[in-house]
């Protein structure tokens, strides 16, 4: 079934084209959405900006219209660049909205593929990422890059990712791949001691300090709120443990949580490869599957920004009853968080940032466990560069902001980075690799279960 | 679109793109169509290429090339500019400077950082933060906007009201002229005498070279801030409590205003809370200690009311404050959701000229009947009136740009200036006739074709044609005039200084260069003429100053060696019409003109000034002793005055070491500074103190506690430390034995010979009692140029040419 809005012609003689044209005058042309635009701060080039690919697009919309004959290659690939972080229509003081605008771009180019001139192939094959959404695949996929990483590890060294990033061109995309699998450790344990050890590091104290008693939950005298549970494809296959460890704090801040059974993918990536049908097809399998909860009062609760932010853009129901796990968490009544010393950064996924204004909850969160210090990167909403099958289109572009990105992080001093989005987790944990591997990086929900167990450490006998 | 590849010269075409690389280079038509606009809205055509250079090798490459291929250039930082510096004409290159963004390491104690241009503006604050300091001039757009279109600007923004515009805030350039060569502006130290290129420089609009990496002032980040919101039913009522507040002598770091027009549309975008049935808002801003800006808030709100402000309240804490300057920063791109086009103007006038001009304008809506919104620098008497329109009918688009030329008339014939932030560009090409008279203007075309003599930089900007019809020279001054709403004074060059700062104290006010009362030497208090302040830039060692005589100095009337009396600047606060010769000029000695008479901002006097005499420390502890003492010392430079310190350590100096602050009479402030210099020289106490009101400054002259050599001597040098490479602990030259050390601008003074020591720049000022010319400039400053402006402005040699300009082309 092909999406209606893909097939309109925009000119500036239909009535869509004039309304385009009003919402592009609405941009005075200041510029000062320019610093915000990671494509822009990666090439510096201006075509890469935001005021720039408004200008291109009224240029079109005011001379030749998009009839696919007319657009030259170039704007089409100023268009096909543009990661859709919405950064750009955060920072604007004019409020041109530019996720509406976008969507004329995109429509623009789509028409790039069917040019050879100016597509840029992909460094996986289409294949593997038209599975992507596929939890199997994802499995899959992640097992083997698992084991090639624990080959590199121990044939290349531990420096693995730094001494192959010299490589030969080819071989070096797929090393940043086998570097940016989003991944947190499984095991509740392997996080703990991760954690333990960090603090240790900070406090110069054996972080394993002793008790273990049950967590406190909360005593709720009303019924706990009904939650039904969007359990993404990348945190399902590459990161169980994180998601199992979000359905403890659910379960111990006396949510009640439901896991609708045939689910699927939120149609995020299929959207992105331009293949709207199977989008189309997502949304109507996810819409029936939360019907049933949906009717009983349940809220949905996505675990990664992306979902949440696709999921809520199905509209209706959907955009007020999906919710984003960090703002759930941030407005629950959790049980009491212990100590952690450690200074740490959050990094904003844009799909919570730009796309749902979620800016003051994850820092909140964070705020309230003890002796935590929260530190603020530079340029915290600027895109890391991951974009999902973006960066593998631009795995250029991708890589330097990915880098950009991590230096920005580096230099805050932080002990630990958290994020609340696999796909910026897996860009930034690769880049950490390359230049700041003593840096690790986590889920945030994994902090604040990691927090709550140290209440459980440092309660008296 | 066409397509103009054909027209471009392949040879060039191909040597640039191996030179940049494909990241570099950029001639598709996406890039030559967004690179066609800027901020402005305006259009000349499309360029035929991109140049990105990632150094400063790269863009000497590209300028060199273009100019043998007589290809034009166009620099651009990130087309933020609203007049059109930046839009390219057919057929020229655009040169980006948004892959030179690095920044050099932050001198803390030197407070200056160098950096290249496209490093964008709120990024040097953010880069400084960590030592303290900040970059303090703030355009609206300084999140964008970067430091090489700053300059090329000579941007403003709100805080400049304190600490002056972009110009104030730069200690040195290397540029790149029209052949590509790597040039400086000199020896990058506070001060130095000679024909100014940085001022040059600063404000041409990429018509006059390149810049490639700026040395930057930085500004210490104030100890506390308090920031009052003013509303008031009536906008010429909330114009006159500006000058009100001003005349009475408090000295606010900014004063924000915006009309019923803007607050509406500030409120429609970002809902802040604002009542929109008034007819202005006004934000002002104290910075300080907290009891200091307690009492100045309280007297500014007790002013604002009195003024007919309805309510005016203090922001309640830094979350308040900052939203407040968000919403002020933002109000330009409100506007876009207002109507598709607008025309925005930066007129300024005299700050007494404040209200009458917000009248007229009121008038000129009316009368074109077009809509209007402003946004206010206002103590600035700089405003942003926006004329709104659809620009996609003709006629609203013709009454708007009526409507535009008549408040730039009417701010014109309150003798203002048409810009005092945006530039000329190509937007105001047609009224800078209207300001500028024609021998000014031949001598700014003289200019260009010294630097530029193929007019390869930003051709076609800037400059009207020479045939345009200038107007008449404005008439010279024949004797002082003090304006108080204004805050100005305009005096003829023979005027005694000393005349003029005992009657602007008397009223609260001077030129804050350091100079009062006649007195029988050179030296500490004395004064010259203001024609020798403009020639030389300072009259000598200074009580208190707080800065140079460019840095106060608005209008100059000068004659040119053949006897041509031309007129440069205008009597108001910030002015970017055209090049700056008043800035270029000051300081020059009377090499290439002679000054006829002057115009100088008054600044409010600080309310008293402290003297302190201290015995002498340990001697072995001494020298880290005094060292920590002028680090503490200048930190009590607020802008307004600057402490002074001086040292005898010439016979072993015992009771010589004698502080000047100025500040208030309370124990919170002068009160504590004696203290704390007491703690760090470790002594038990001052062997003598003297107080007074800063106007009775006198007292404190013939107390006694300054020594005589420091008050009269016939010789006079003073020493300037320079960046970089020498950079040490030292913060005098350990060489001489007397010395005075000053704040603001950071001086050494010494009435010993001297020879020239290593990391100081040493330059002597008073010979036997007679000013000594400006001596010869740094390596890399461009003789040839200097020698052709000595030609240009001094035909016939009539003035004094020093041996160092004897040239062949002089
Ligand atoms: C929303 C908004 C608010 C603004 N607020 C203010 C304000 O408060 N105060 C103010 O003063 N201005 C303001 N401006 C105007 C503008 O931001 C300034 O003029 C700014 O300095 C321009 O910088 P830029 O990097 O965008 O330069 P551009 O627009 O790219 O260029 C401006 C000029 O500088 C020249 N140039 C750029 N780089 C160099 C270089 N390295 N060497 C030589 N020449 C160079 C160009 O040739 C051109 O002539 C505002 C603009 C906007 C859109
Ligand atoms: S910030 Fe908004 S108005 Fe300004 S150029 Fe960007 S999109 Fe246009
Ligand atoms: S959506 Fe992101 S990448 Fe695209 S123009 Fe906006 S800021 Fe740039």
């Amino acid at each position: 079934m092909p999406d209606p809005r893909a097939t309109a012609t925009v000119t500036a003689a239909s009535a869509e084209g004039r309304q385009l044209d009003d919402l592009l005058r609405q941009c005075v042309q200041c510029g000062l959405c320019l610093p915000h635009c990671a494509t822009w701060l990666a090439t510096g080039n201006e075509v890469q900006s935001p005021r720039g690919r408004l200008l291109l697009l009224g240029e079109l919309l005011r001379s030749t219209g998009m009839e696919s004959g007319s657009v030259p290659v170039p704007f089409l690939q100023a268009f096909d660049q543009c990661i859709g972080c919405r950064a750009c229509e955060a920072a604007c003081p004019s409020g041109v909205p530019f996720s509406l605008l976008e969507h004329g771009q995109r429509q623009a180019a789509a028409r790039l593929s069917d040019r050879a001139a100016g597509a840029p192939k992909p460094a996986v094959p289409g294949a593997v990422l038209r599975r992507m959404d596929r939890p199997g695949w994802l499995r899959f996929l992640s097992l083997t890059a698992g084991l090639a990483r624990g080959l590199l590890e121990v044939v290349v060294g531990k420096a693995w990712r730094r001494r192959l990033d010299a490589g030969p061109a080819g071989a070096g995309q797929l090393v940043r791949l086998l570097g940016s699998m989003p991944a947190s450790p499984r095991a509740d344990e392997d996080l703990s001691h991760m954690l333990d050890k960090l603090c240790g590091r900070r406090t110069g104290m054996d972080g394993r300090l002793a008790q273990d008693v049950p967590v406190q939950t909360r005593d709720h005298s009303e019924p706990g709120l009904r939650v039904a549970f969007f359990n993404g494809c990348a945190n399902a296959a590459l990161m169980p443990g994180t998601s199992r460890r979000f359905r403890d704090l659910l379960g111990w801040a006396g949510c009640r949580v439901e896991e609708p059974f045939f689910q699927d993918c939120c149609g995020a990536l299929a959207s992105h490869t331009g293949r709207p049908g199977r989008a189309a097809e997502l949304e109507a399998r996810n819409r029936k599957a939360f019907s049933g909860a949906l009717e009983t009062g349940a809220v949905i609760v996505a675990e990664a920004a992306g979902c949440g932010h696709e999921l809520r853009n199905y509209g209706g129901d959907f955009d007020e009853n999906v919710i984003d796990a960090v703002v759930l968490l941030a407005g629950l009544d959790l049980p009491p968080l212990g100590r952690v010393p450690l200074r740490v950064v959050y990094h904003d996924p844009c799909h919570a940032r730009h796309g749902q204004g979620i800016i003051t909850e994850p820092r909140r969160l964070l705020a309230a466990i003890p002796g935590l210090e929260l530190v603020e990167p530079e340029e915290p909403e600027v895109c890391c560069g991951s974009g999902g099958a973006w960066g593998l289109r631009y795995p250029e572009i991708s890589g330097g902001l990915g880098r950009r990105k991590a230096a920005n992080l580096a230099a805050t001093g932080a002990d630990l980075v958290v994020t609340s989005n696999p796909g910026c987790l897996g860009q930034i944990a690769d880049a950490l690799l390359l230049d700041a591997p003593d840096l690790p990086i986590l889920p945030l929900t994994d902090l604040i279960w990691y927090a709550v167990q140290q209440a459980r450490k440092s309660l008296p006998d | 679109m066409p397509d103009q590849e054909r027209d471009f010269p392949a040879a060039l075409f191909s040597i640039l793109k191996e030179i940049l690389g494909a990241d570099g280079f950029h001639a598709d038509e996406a890039a030559r169509l967004v690179y066609s606009r800027d901020a402005s809205h305006l259009t000349l055509g499309q360029p035929l290429a991109v140049a990105l250079p990632a150094d400063d090798s790269q863009l000497r490459r590209v300028v060199e090339l273009c100019r043998a291929a007589g290809v034009p250039l166009v620099c651009r930082g990130t087309g933020t500019g609203l007049s059109g510096g930046a839009v390219p004409g057919p057929g020229a290159v655009v040169l980006g400077t948004s892959r030179l963004m690095e920044f050099g390491p932050v001198d803390q104690s030197g407070r200056r950082v160098r950096v290249q241009p496209g490093v964008l503006n709120d990024g040097v604050s953010r880069h400084a933060a960590g030592c303290g300091l900040h970059f303090a001039p703030d355009p609206s757009s300084q999140s964008a906007a970067t430091i090489g279109g700053n300059i090329a600007e000579n941007a403003g923004g709100p805080h400049c009201l304190r600490h002056g515009v972009t110009l104030q805030h730069l200690l040195h350039l290397e540029w790149s002229d029209a052949q590509g060569r790597l040039l400086r502006t000199g020896r990058g130290v506070e001060v130095e005498r000679g024909l100014d290129l940085v001022s040059l420089l600063c404000g041409s609009e990429g018509t006059l070279g390149l810049v490639t990496s700026a040395d930057l002032r930085l500004v210490p980040n104030p100890p506390d801030i308090a920031t009052i919101l003013a509303f008031f039913p009536d906008l010429e009522d909330a114009a006159r409590a500006v000058v009100g507040l001003m005349s009475d002598g408090l000295a606010p770091v900014a004063v924000e205003m915006v009309d019923q027009a803007m607050l509406v549309a500030v409120e429609a975008a970002f809902s802040f809370g604002f009542p929109t049935d008034v007819e202005a808002a006004m934000i002002v801003e104290f910075v300080g200690c907290p009891e200091e800006i307690f009492e100045d808030c309280d007297r500014a709100s007790a002013l604002l009311a009195d003024h007919g402000a309805r309510e005016v309240r203090a922001a309640a804490d830094d979350a308040e404050r900052i939203e407040l300057w968000k919403c002020r920063k933002k109000a330009f791109g409100a506007v876009g959701r207002l109507a598709p086009g607008y025309v925005t103007m930066d007129v300024v006038v005299p700050l007494g000229e404040l209200p009458g001009l917000v009248r007229e304008i009121q008038v000129i809506k009316d009368d074109h009947g077009v809509k209007i919104a402003t946004a206010f620098h206002a103590a600035d008497g700089n405003l942003h009136p926006g004329v709104h329109y659809d620009d996609r009918d003709p006629d609203q688009t013709r009454r708007a740009h009526a409507a535009a030329d008549s408040i730039i008339r009417a701010a014109l014939d309150r003798d203002g200036s048409i810009t005092g932030e945006h530039g000329v560009g190509i937007e105001k090409l047609h009224v800078v006739p209207w300001q500028i008279d024609g021998e000014a203007a031949r001598l700014q075309r003289g200019i260009k074709e010294i630097f530029d003599p193929g007019d390869i930089l930003n051709p076609g900007k800037l400059h009207p044609p020479a045939d345009a019809s200038f107007r008449q020279v404005k008439t010279l001054p024949s004797g002082i005039d003090f304006r108080w709403a204004n805050l100005t004074v305009t005096a003829p060059a023979d005027a005694s200084l000393a005349e003029i700062q005992q009657v602007a104290m008397e009223r609260g006010f001077w030129i804050p260069v350091g100079v009062f009362s006649e007195n029988q030497g050179i030296g500490l208090g004395s004064g010259g003429t203001v024609g020798d302040l403009v020639a030389n830039l300072v009259a000598g060692p200074a009580f208190c100053a707080a800065g140079t005589a460019r840095q106060y100095l608005l209008e100059l009337w000068a004659e040119t060696g053949d006897g041509r009396l031309f007129h440069a600047g205008a009597p108001v606060f910030k002015n970017v019409a055209g090049y700056d010769l008043v800035h270029m000029l000051c300081g020059s000695g009377q090499v290439y003109a002679r000054p006829l008479a002057a115009t100088f901002q008054l600044r409010p006097i600080p309310e008293s000034v402290g003297c302190w005499r201290f015995p002498m420390a340990d001697p072995l502890r001494r020298e880290a002793d005094l060292v920590r003492l002028t680090s503490y010392l200048a930190n009590r430079d607020d802008g307004l005055g600057g402490p002074v310190l001086m040292v005898d350590s010439s016979r072993g100096g015992s009771e010589s070491t004698v502080v000047l602050v100025p500040g208030r009479s309370r124990p919170w402030d002068l009160g504590r500074a004696g203290q704390d210099m007491v703690d760090i020289l470790g002594v038990s106490g001052s062997s003598g103190h003297l107080e007074s009101k800063f106007g009775q400054v006198s007292e404190i002259l013939d107390g006694g506690l300054i020594p005589d050599w420091a008050l009269s001597s016939p010789d006079w040098t003073f020493f300037a430390r320079v960046p970089g490479k020498n950079a040490g602990p030292k913060t005098w030259p350990t060489e001489v034995d007397r010395w005075i050390w000053q704040a603001a601008p950071r001086l050494v003074w010494s009435p010993d010979p001297a020879p020239q020591l290593p990391g100081w720049y040493a330059d002597r000022l008073f010979t036997a009692g007679r000013l000594v010319s400006p001596g010869a400039p740094a390596t890399g400053v461009p003789l040839d140029f200097l020698r052709e402006m000595k030609v240009l402005f001094d035909p016939s040699g009539a003035l004094e040419t020093p041996p160092w300009l004897e040239g062949e082309n002089a």
